[in-house]
C-alpha cells in the first residue's frame, strides 16, 4: 500500500514553476530520499506533502486521505523535522518535548518522552535550555521531537546538515532503526547519506522529478562508476560530463 | 487544549527573557516611583492619574515584546514545524493573546501595590480597573501580533519604539494635549491611546466626565480593526512565509 501518492503535483510562484507535475508513489515503511541541486524543488515538494502550503494544481493522497479534504487528519499522522533547527529556544529539552506532546495531544506523554530520551540519549541535556545546546544536540532534539506523535510519515529535511562525522553517524543509526516502521522522506545534499540510508531515491532538477530508482539502478542506468556521478549525470542531464 | 499548551510555551519564552521583564515591569515601576518623589504641580502626575498612565505605558512594551516573539517564531523554523501540526490558526492567535494576559495581570497588581504603598487609597475600583485594563491590553497584544506578522525581528524594535513614543506623547500621560496646539489635539483624538487612558482613569476614579462618546467609538474601532487585521495578516503570513 502507498503511504504517499501524488498526481501531477504542481506549484507555481507567480510565473516561476517550482514543482512541475510530479507523479510520485512512496510505499508504506519505505525510506525515500529526495535529491536535487539547490532550487530543484525538494523543499517546496516537502512543504506541499506536509500540508504547509497548497499546491497550485494536482493532488496529494497521504495514507489514502486527500490532502484537500482531510488536511487536519493527515497532520495528526505525519511530522516534519525542518531544515533549520525548530525548537523553542528559551525552553529546556524536556519542556520542548512536553510542549510538542501537548501539540499532538499525546495520551501517554511521559512514556513517549522517556522513550525518546532513551533513543536519542538526551538524559544529560534534559534540563538545559535549547539555546545553550551545541548544533548537533539541537538537531538531535529537533528530530526526537518529530517522533513525538509516532508519525506514520516522517519528513526529514537535510537532517545531518552541519553535523560532524560522529554526530552524523549517530543520527544515521537512529534513522536506520526507524526504517520499515515508518515511511521516511529524506532530503539531503550528502550522496553517501542517500545511498546508505534509502530504499529508493528520487532526483529532482528544475522542479521536475527526473528519475527514480535504487542507487544501484541509477548507477547502472547512467553507466557511471558511483552514485555521486550518477546523480550529477541525471541532475544535469549529462551536460557536466559532455566535455570530459 | 492546544491553545493553552501554546500559551504556556509563549509565557515561558517571554518570562525568561530578562529584557522583557525589565521593560514591561521594572521600568514602569521605576517611573511610577521616581515621578512621585518630585512635587510636580500638574494633575497628570498625581498618583491616582499617573498609575493608570503607567499601566498604559507598560502595555506599549507588551506590544513591543509580543511583536518580537512572533517575529522570532516566524523567522526561525519553529512556526514551520507547528504549521505542519494539527494546530489551527485560532490556536495560534489565542495562544499568543492568552500567554500575555498573565503578564498584564502581574503588571497591574505590582503597579497598584506600589501605588498603594505610596499613598493611593485602596478601593474596589482598583479591581474593576484591573479588569478593564486587561480588556484594553488585548488591543496592544493584537497590535504586537500585527507588527510581528508584518516585519522582521529588527523591524519590531523600530515599530515597537514608535508605539512606546506614541503612547507617551498622545495619551496625555505626561502633559495635557492642549499645550501642543490644535493639530496635536486632533492626532490625540484620532489615535486610541488617549481614549485608553481616559477609560482606565475613569474606571479608577469612578468618574467618567473626561470620557466622551468619541473616545469609546475610537477605542472600539481600533480594538475590532486591529484584532481582525492581526488575525488576517498572521494567517496570511503563515502561508506566505512558507513559500
Amino acid at each position: 500500500m502507498n503511504a504517499i501518492e501524488t498526481k501531477n503535483l504542481t506549484k507555481k510562484f507567480k510565473d516561476k514553476i517550482a514543482v512541475n507535475a510530479i507523479n510520485l508513489n512512496i510505499k508504506q515503511g519505505e525510506l525515500f530520499a529526495l535529491l536535487g541541486t539547490n532550487g530543484a524543488g525538494k523543499t517546496t515538494t516537502i512543504k506541499m506533502l506536509s500540508g504547509l502550503i497548497l499546491p497550485t494544481s494536482g493532488s496529494i493522497k497521504i495514507d489514502n486521505m486527500d490532502m484537500k479534504k482531510d488536511v487536519f487528519k493527515i497532520k495528526e499522522i505525519l511530522n516534519v523535522s525542518p531544515q533549520e533547527t525548530a525548537i523553542a529556544q528559551n525552553l529546556t529539552v524536556k519542556e520542548n518535548l512536553e510542549f510538542m506532546a501537548g501539540v499532538y495531544e499525546i495520551k501517554d506523554k511521559e512514556q513517549k518522552i522517556n522513550e525518546l530520551i532513551k533513543l536519542f540519549k538526551l538524559d544529560e541535556v534534559l534540563n538545559k535550555k535549547a539555546k545553550t545546546l551545541s548544533g548537533g544536540t539541537m538537531r538531535k532534539v529537533s528530530i526526537a521531537i518529530s517522533l513525538i506523535n509516532d508519525p506514520k510519515i516522517l519528513f526529514l529535511d537535510e537532517p545531518t546538515l552541519g553535523l560532524d562525522v560522529i554526530a552524523r553517524k549517530e543520527l544515521w543509526k537512529v534513522i536506520n532503526s526507524l526504517k520499515g516502521k515508518i515511511t521516511i522522506i529524506l532530503t539531503t545534499h550528502y550522496m553517501e547519506e542517500a545511498e546508505s540510508l534509502s530504499d529508493r531515491i528520487g532526483i529532482m532538477a528544475n522542479g521536475n522529478l527526473v528519475d527514480i530508482g535504487t542507487s544501484k539502478e541509477l548507477i547502472k542506468k547512467t553507466k557511471t562508476k558511483n552514485f555521486e556521478d550518477a546523480f550529477i549525470s541525471i541532475a544535469t542531464g549529462g551536460k557536466l560530463y559532455e566535455n570530459d | 487544549m492546544r491553545m493553552i499548551n501554546f500559551a504556556k510555551r509563549n509565557f515561558k519564552e517571554l518570562i525568561r527573557d530578562p529584557l522583557s521583564l525589565v521593560f514591561e515591569i521594572i521600568l514602569p515601576l521605576f517611573l511610577l516611583f521616581i515621578f512621585q518623589q518630585f512635587d510636580i504641580p500638574a494633575d497628570n502626575y498625581k498618583l491616582e492619574n499617573f498609575t493608570p498612565s503607567i499601566i498604559l505605558f507598560g502595555f506599549s512594551f507588551i506590544t513591543l515584546f509580543s511583536a518580537t516573539l512572533i517575529s522570532k517564531d516566524r523567522t526561525s523554523s519553529f512556526l514551520i514545524r507547528l504549521g505542519t501540526s494539527p494546530m489551527k490558526s485560532s490556536d495560534f492567535i489565542l495562544g499568543y493573546i492568552l500567554s500575555l494576559l498573565p503578564i498584564v495581570l502581574i503588571q497591574n497588581i505590582l503597579f497598584f501595590l506600589v501605588a498603594i504603598m505610596m499613598g493611593l487609597e485602596f478601593s474596589i475600583n482598583i479591581l474593576l480597573t484591573i479588569l478593564v485594563s486587561m480588556v484594553i491590553s488585548i488591543l496592544f497584544i493584537s497590535l504586537g501580533i500585527l507588527i510581528g506578522s508584518l516585519v522582521s525581528e529588527k523591524g519590531t524594535g523600530g515599530l515597537g519604539s514608535i508605539i512606546v513614543q506614541l503612547v507617551c506623547f498622545t495619551s496625555g500621560m505626561y502633559f495635557p494635549k492642549e499645550v501642543m496646539g490644535d493639530i496635536f489635539i486632533v492626532i490625540c483624538k484620532i489615535l486610541p491611546f488617549e481614549a485608553c487612558l481616559n477609560i482606565i482613569q475613569g474606571t479608577l476614579h469612578n468618574d467618567y466626565s473626561n470620557l466622551s462618546l468619541t473616545h469609546i467609538i475610537v477605542f472600539l474601532i481600533y480594538f475590532i480593526t486591529i484584532l481582525l487585521l492581526s488575525i488576517i495578516v498572521f494567517k496570511k503570513r503563515m502561508v506566505s512565509d512558507n513559500k
